[in-house]
């Protein structure tokens, strides 16, 4: 059980690196990026499962699960959501420029 | 106390300065001073306090297992007096450009100092992804910050791979939390010589792929000469010469801590991503005809100048890292500063478009001169120093491969600088007598004074000894386990 879901996070990893390195859209970069961070963030919350636990709280019957994983999973968002933030803020500002967010037609810089 | 105010002070004044522009810049004139000497000063405290014994500060007064904790040792004593001398200058540079402004920019730079500072000391794995993405994100926002179209693509480049990095660290991370239920650094050092050797693979690709894509190394250093090269000048000189050796400080740590005895081939793979990178980005620079993206490519040669170091794994190797991180630092801010002024003054970047400059702004192209000199590696100079300390450690290792690299790539860059300076002291159609301003003309000059001084120095006092001390600290990772773990 557990196996399946660590395998999961990772195949979640694998499908947003995949999109960010063929796609030649922009936005679906971004999106690849937001793919990529629930994979890993999926990692991190089945690092807390116990099976059979309960939550953690006071008064408590049996073990409890790992609630530390989830305090580091709320930081990750936030550290993602604002990483998403600015690239969506970058990528408007291309857009305004070329008028496409197709990374072919965008000229960019060369070497 | 002063560790955790080391980055307290520089994040506290980024939220100040806001407030300060609300009423009216007098304040923000007044103070803006003030911040910027004492986050130096801060600064350059903690890497005091650190750089003898251990220093530690518990958070909350929890012991390191359970709670975050910050150290200061040797390693990153060097580290915290780099960042505090490549910030100040920068910070220098705008306020003397700029003055107090666009405050906007104040404010990213003091949370990028104090997420850098955090970076350095903290002994926490999961605070140390969280300190670096928001100095990734400053060092994004400040790539950018001009927002001209060349800017605004780099930034998002960087971003792109950048994040794509972060997260390569975080799943590292998580491997590390799932094997050992814990994410103090030290906690994580003593258990990872017991784990399956499948698991520490896993973790140290992640983790080097990771910190690879941060600094810059060869395969993954598409993001760096745009992002360099794009940004404004002050902000080169800081990219290049402070948030790049970051990177690189955490791939110290945390190859060392974690690795050094568990998995030692890690060591192996840095040092052919550095000898790919030091080929690699000498080659691309020897090509370019902006002078910007020039010093960027040669950024990228650095890098792998340091991870070849790095990647000896020895006491001198690292010793000789962390000397050549400094020296680096020293050579490109002050190459930056003075070539993006030059570029600024006359208005463009091509290398052949700058002829004859010699001939009307003396003063900053004799700076670029000895900072040029210093980087290719002429004898007295620091560049030199640090080069042939790299070159016996790793004769000492006897990777002679690397060795070799090492002079061919100093080879390589002779010939590029050359091709800068030979342009710069041909006579051309020359403007009239210019100088540039004092203040930046101080600061140019300050910088080559260093490269010379710190070139003598190893001559006269025992300054390599002193390094070569910080290295074995940081290779006794026993010693920093019992330092953290048993107080």
């Amino acid at each position: 059980m557990i196996k399946i879901s660590y395998a999961t996070a990772i195949f979640v990893f694998c499908i947003g690196l995949y999109t960010i390195l063929s796609k030649r859209n922009l936005f679906k970069t971004v999106i690849g990026l937001t793919i990529m961070e629930s994979g890993a963030l999926m990692l991190i919350v089945t690092a807390g499962y116990v099976h059979g636990g309960v939550p953690p709280l006071i008064p408590m019957e049996g073990q409890a699960v790992n609630p530390l994983p989830h305090a580091f999973t709320l930081t990750a968002i936030v550290i993602g959501a604002s990483d998403v933030a600015l690239a969506l803020a970058l990528v408007i500002k291309v857009h305004r420029r070329y008028k496409t967010v197709d990374l072919d037609k965008i000229r960019g810089l060369k070497e | 106390m002063i560790l955790t105010l080391a980055v307290i002070f520089p994040l506290s004044s980024a939220f100040v300065i806001p407030l300060l522009h609300l009423y009216g810049s007098r304040g923000l004139r007044l103070f803006l001073p003030i911040m910027g000497l004492g986050a130096f000063v801060l600064t350059l405290a903690a890497a005091a306090s650190g750089f003898g014994d251990y220093a530690l500060a518990f958070f909350g007064g929890w012991p390191a297992r359970l709670g975050v904790v910050f150290v200061a040792d040797g390693l990153s004593s060097v580290f915290l007096a780099l960042a505090a001398f490549g910030c100040g200058a920068s910070f220098l540079y705008f306020y003397e450009q700029m003055g107090t402004g666009p405050w906007r920019f104040y404010v990213i730079f003091f949370l990028l100092q104090a997420s850098m500072n955090g970076v350095l000391l903290t002994g926490d794995l999961f605070n140390m992804f969280v300190f670096y993405e928001i100095f990734s994100l400053a060092a994004y926002l400040l790539v950018s910050y001009s927002l001209t179209w060349q800017a605004v693509e780099a930034g998002l480049k960087y971003l792109v791979m950048g994040t794509v990095g972060a997260f390569f660290i975080l799943l590292g991370a998580a491997y590390a939390f799932i094997a050992t239920k814990t994410l103090n650094m030290a906690a994580l050092a003593a258990s990872f010589p017991q784990m399956p050797k499948a698991t520490l693979i896993v973790i140290a690709a992640c983790m080097v792929v990771g910190f690879s894509l941060k600094a810059g190394a060869f395969p993954f250093h598409f993001w760096l000469p745009d992002a360099h090269s794009s940004a404004i000048t002050a902000v080169s000189a800081l990219l290049s010469g402070v948030v790049v050796k970051v990177s690189i400080y955490s791939l110290i740590r945390v190859s060392l801590l974690f690795f050094g005895d568990a998995l030692p081939s890690v060591f192996d793979v840095i040092t052919v991503l550095g000898v790919l990178s030091l080929l690699g980005g000498h080659l691309m620079a020897s090509r370019q005809q902006d002078i910007k993206r020039l010093l960027a490519y040669s950024t990228v040669a650095q890098i792998g100048y340091i991870m070849i170091g790095v990647g000896m794994g020895t006491a001198t190797g690292i010793a000789a890292a962390v000397f050549h991180s400094f020296n680096h630092m020293l050579m490109k801010s002050g190459l930056f500063i003075t070539a993006g002024r030059l570029a600024e003054e006359i208005k463009t970047r091509n290398i052949q478009d700058m002829k004859g400059l010699y001939y009307h702004r003396r003063g900053m192209v004799l700076a670029f001169t000895v900072l040029a000199a210093a980087i290719v590696g002429v004898p007295p100079l620091n560049g030199f120093m640090s080069k042939w300390y790299l070159v016996v450690a790793s004769v000492e290792k006897r990777s002679f491969l690397a060795a070799l690299a090492l002079v061919f790539g100093t080879v390589i860059s002779a010939s590029y600088y050359i091709r800068v300076l030979s342009v710069f002291y041909t006579p051309g159609e020359g403007s009239s007598e210019h100088e540039s301003r004092r203040p930046v003309l101080a600061i140019a000059a300050l910088f080559s004074a260093c490269c010379v001084v710190l070139g003598l120095l190893p001559f006269f006092t025992p300054i390599w000894e002193l390094f070569v001390e910080v290295g074995s600290k940081a290779l006794n990772t026993k010693d920093y386990i019992a330092a953290v773990l048993l107080k």
